[in-house]
């Protein structure tokens, strides 16, 4: 079958999204719409995802500590958000956050009392010590990996299946567990929030590949069936312990997540309302089709949730490149822009708000402030002055951006934003997303432009700042596509990196901040926003200030 | 020729076909400015954790040797990294998708029943669906019947599968809910699940396709009618179906045998917007995930596969042609 051109498909989208304007509000809802209500236990949630693979393999795994793999795994930390208030760290399988020793160099837990997987056995120190190695085989890699440059040793370890183990790593006894860094690291009780840090049981891991289609479960659910591409079904784990868990309140009975789901269909299904639709929600964004259509419908609108600011969008300029090396050029870029075109471009005021800083809003320790004031639309006059100031005329640059409708339309309203200034031509490049990836960060950076997205893994102001301004990052895989290099920055980011006490680090971060926006590597465009749709009868649906997904740990079913 | 002989010589051409497609698959994907070892790397991906992923995938090789190991695979199977992490893909390996942990065989051998599920029904349906109306539209040329039908199969051949799938959902799914919106129900685990599943994506795939064997079937039997043959059908006092049923229609059915065969030879090799639209997964999905994970193995077993089953298709048209027409086996 030929595969019709984009616009075709766009065409569909849309036709298809106004044919059922009026069609499926037979059943009025009630909304708990970004609001949290008392726990309902009971009932069958369903979740439709166009996801064609669930990795419950904690350590293939990149999902975030509150959506699918937590609910199976538990990890020695886990993250407690809130639609009012910042997201913290919270104790787990521990019974703290973590004992920081030697500077931050080694950081030490201890498990909860009465800890059990799902078929009983107890769960050790030695568990989650084997689940970080595991990590490292070659075959398992793929996973949320910051440890596995952190810990002494693990640049060189290549996983426990040849009999090694990592040194690093000690288990005094079946409930202590010592982590030794190469250097301190004052964001370890985040890191150990990730997949890699879920116990898993040596017996059970007899074949690594297929481990993660029946994991021992830690948490409050077990999965009972899994058809890749097709459903998976989790019911409760009854070794769980609500009274060790304050992360989970576990409502729903069983979990079902419908895989390959077309998000067009998906969305269509979740404004119907119809059936076991009421008691599903979408993973995926909202379609901008489907985003009007439900915006438009009061009984639809409030069964849509749309999280705070989130993601950063950025123009990187590569400042090791041609007229972008000269820092006046760059801070008239940032005068130039038109961020009001950029977020029309991105599907108006639901899809973000304008960016000024890099540390993004919800991540403690954001300073607000604007080096670059230039209104809605950009200061175009002021960017002259800069232009001219900096002796460069006649720029010809490209700008790679992904092949995808809304990222082209993105780039077309910075394009001409820029164009504006004058003696500047823009030509965009569009690439797969997978070779524009390998394009910024492999290899020698041959490119001006790109525009970019950036998420941290997790919500500290590190994860906004070391992967994109760290010089460490600079190709080889890293993220720091404007391949910004100083010094003092580095020096900063490694003291922040360090520090312990997190107001102190907090306050180090913001200065980073200020600092390299003062070199003004990237322009800041938009905070991305996230919008999600759920039946009338999910409850306790909300989005914190961090992430921008809902938290799949406190859904729950109304009666 | 013998038949022996043309089975071989067939049999010969598809090996030289499956190995071009095969190179050429390879060298497409090494052509790509993108390295599928840093999907697998997890992030931060680190230097020495990429050269890690790519030696363990067989990256670090050139591609020629690549592809050698991988015909190999063939014979002898293969083994992919070493020591107590090793993994092995038995003979004959199709290749093994490290991001599905599972062999392409495997894989294969999984989503093909979905595929064919909604290939062969659709197919069937078209077929039936297709001829009948370009016979009907033949024999009352010019009427409104003829009129309306051309009207619709220029319809049916311009519209996108993906629209015309969410409009039957939508329609059929969501505002008359009498069919399932999507998803697959395999034949073993209940024969009445798997019908119902099916429905709408046939009909979709069936009007689709229908049109272009409308079309075909009408031209070529406008022409057949007004062959001498027919004439002395007629002279010779056969009533009217017996001519158009038994002489006229038999070789309409060749050129249409030739379509068909190429047409669900393509399709056995994944209906990609049908399946991505029904969430069925199928070879289809399996493609268009590999495409965009980067997952060599997967694409280059599921292409060859597809290939396969175009070339397998070609062979069985040509040993209809003998069947539908006295004279091809004459010729022979």
């Amino acid at each position: 079958m030929k595969k019709p051109p984009r616009a075709l498909r766009v065409l569909g989208v849309v036709a298809a999204g106004l044919l059922l304007v009026s069609g499926c509000n037979a059943n009025p809802s009630q909304s708990s719409s970004n609001q949290t209500t008392a726990a309902t236990k009971g009932g069958d949630l369903t979740i439709l995802t166009s996801s064609t693979q669930l990795n419950f393999d904690p350590a293939k795994s990149q999902s975030l500590a509150i959506t699918s793999l937590g609910l199976v795994l538990r990890r020695l930390t886990s993250w407690e958000t809130s639609p009012n208030a910042p997201t913290k760290v919270i104790p787990d399988l521990a019974t703290d956050t973590g004992r920081p020793s030697d500077g931050g160099r080694t950081w030490t837990y201890t498990l909860k009392d009465g800890l059990k997987y799902d078929d009983g056995t107890p769960i050790t120190s030695e568990d989650i010590k084997y689940g970080v190695e595991r990590s490292f085989a070659p075959q398992l890699s793929g996973g949320l990996s910051y440890h596995k440059s952190l810990l002494v040793g693990g640049s060189s370890y290549g996983g426990p299946y040849d009999g090694k183990q990592l040194s690093s790593i000690e288990t005094p006894n079946d409930k202590t567990i010592v982590f030794h860094l190469n250097a301190p690291y004052g964001d370890w009780p985040w890191i150990v929030s990730m997949g890699a840090f879920a116990p898993v049981p040596k017996a059970k891991d007899t074949n690594p590949a297929t481990y993660g289609n029946d994991p021992a479960a830690s948490g409050p659910y077990k999965i009972d069936k899994l058809q890749q591409g097709v459903s998976l079904t989790m019911s409760r784990n009854p070794n769980w312990s609500q009274a060790t868990d304050q992360a989970r309140t576990a409502g729903p009975d069983t979990i079902t997540f419908k895989m390959g789901q077309d998000e067009t269909v998906q969305a269509q299904a979740l404004i119907s309302d119809s059936g076991a639709n009421a008691t599903s929600f979408g993973a995926d964004f909202v379609p901008a089709a489907q985003l009007a259509q439900a915006q438009g419908n009061p009984q639809v609108g409030n069964r849509l949730v749309t999280s705070a600011d989130g993601a950063l969008n950025f123009l990187s300029m590569n400042t090791q490149r041609g007229a972008l090396k000269n820092v006046k050029v760059r801070q008239a870029f940032n005068y130039a822009i038109d961020r009001k075109a950029f977020i029309t471009a991105s599907g108006g005021s639901v899809s973000g708000d304008p960016a000024t800083t890099l540390i993004t809003p919800g991540i403690p320790g954001r300073q607000v402030y604007d080096d670059y004031p230039a209104g809605d639309d950009g200061d175009v006059a002021k960017a002259k002055q800069l232009l001219s100031e900096s002796g460069q005329s006649n720029l010809k640059l490209t700008l790679l951006v992904s092949n995808q409708p809304i990222a082209l339309a993105q780039a077309q309203a910075i394009q001409q934003a820029l164009q504006r200034i004058g003696g500047v031509t823009i030509t965009l490049r569009p690439l797969d997303d997978n070779a524009l990836s390998s394009a910024v960060t492999q290899g020698n950076g041959d490119y001006d432009l790109y525009l970019g997205s950036w998420q941290p893994d997790f919500p500290s102001a590190n994860g906004n700042i070391q992967p994109l301004f760290d010089s460490s990052q600079i190709g080889n895989g890293g993220y720091n596509t404007s391949r910004y290099d100083n010094a003092k920055v580095d020096a900063l980011i490694k003291q922040a990196t360090g520090e312990v006490d997190q107001t102190k680090a907090e306050a180090l971060w913001a200065e980073a901040d200020k600092a390299i926006m003062a070199d003004a590597p990237v322009v800041p465009l938009s905070y991305a926003k996230n919008s999600f749709l759920h039946g009338s009868k999910v409850q306790n649906f909300f989005i914190g200030e961090f992430p921008a997904y809902p938290n799949y740990l406190r859904v729950t079913v109304s009666r | 020729m013998t038949f022996a002989r043309f089975v071989l010589s067939r049999l010969a051409g598809m090996v030289i076909v499956l190995l071009a497609i095969a190179l050429i698959s390879y060298l497409i994907f090494y052509l790509l400015p993108a390295n599928p070892a840093q999907l697998s790397c997890g992030r931060p991906c680190t230097p020495d954790r990429l050269a890690q992923a790519e030696a363990f995938m067989g990256l670090d090789k050139p591609w020629w040797a690549q592809f050698l190991t991988f015909l190999g695979g063939f014979f002898v199977g293969r083994t992919f990294g070493v020591g107590g992490t090793a993994i092995h893909c038995d003979a004959p390996c199709f290749g093994y998708s490290f991001r599905l942990s599972e062999s392409v065989t495997q894989l294969i051998a999984e989503r093909a029943p979905v595929t064919f599920s909604i290939a062969i029904g659709a197919a069937v349906l078209w077929l039936l669906l297709g001829v009948s109306t370009g016979v009907a539209s033949a024999l009352r040329r010019g009427s409104l019947i003829d009129r309306s039908l051309t009207t619709l199969s220029v319809a049916g051949v311009s519209a996108p599968a993906y629209l015309v799938g969410l409009l039957g959902i939508f329609l059929f799914g969501f505002t008359l809910n009498m069919v399932p919106v999507g998803g697959y129900v395999p034949l073993t685990q209940s024969p009445v699940q798997w019908l119902w599943h099916l429905i709408l994506p046939w009909i979709v795939l069936a009007l689709l396709n229908a049109a272009i064997y409308t079309r075909l079937t009408r031209g070529e039997m406008l022409e057949v009618m007004g062959e001498d043959y027919i004439r002395t059908a007629r002279a010779k006092g056969l009533r009217e179906g017996r001519v158009v049923g038994r002489h006229a229609l038999r070789n309409v059915l060749i050129p249409v045998a030739t379509v068909f065969g190429l047409d669900l030879g393509s399709l056995l090799g994944g209906a990609i917007l049908t399946e991505k639209v029904f969430a069925m997964q199928g070879l289809g999905s399996l493609l268009l995930d590999a495409v965009g994970n980067l997952d060599l193995q997967v694409l280059v077993g599921v292409t060859l596969f597809s290939a396969f089953l175009i070339i397998l298709a070609n062979v069985v048209v040509d040993i209809s042609y003998g069947l539908l027409d006295p004279r091809v086996k004459a010729g022979g």
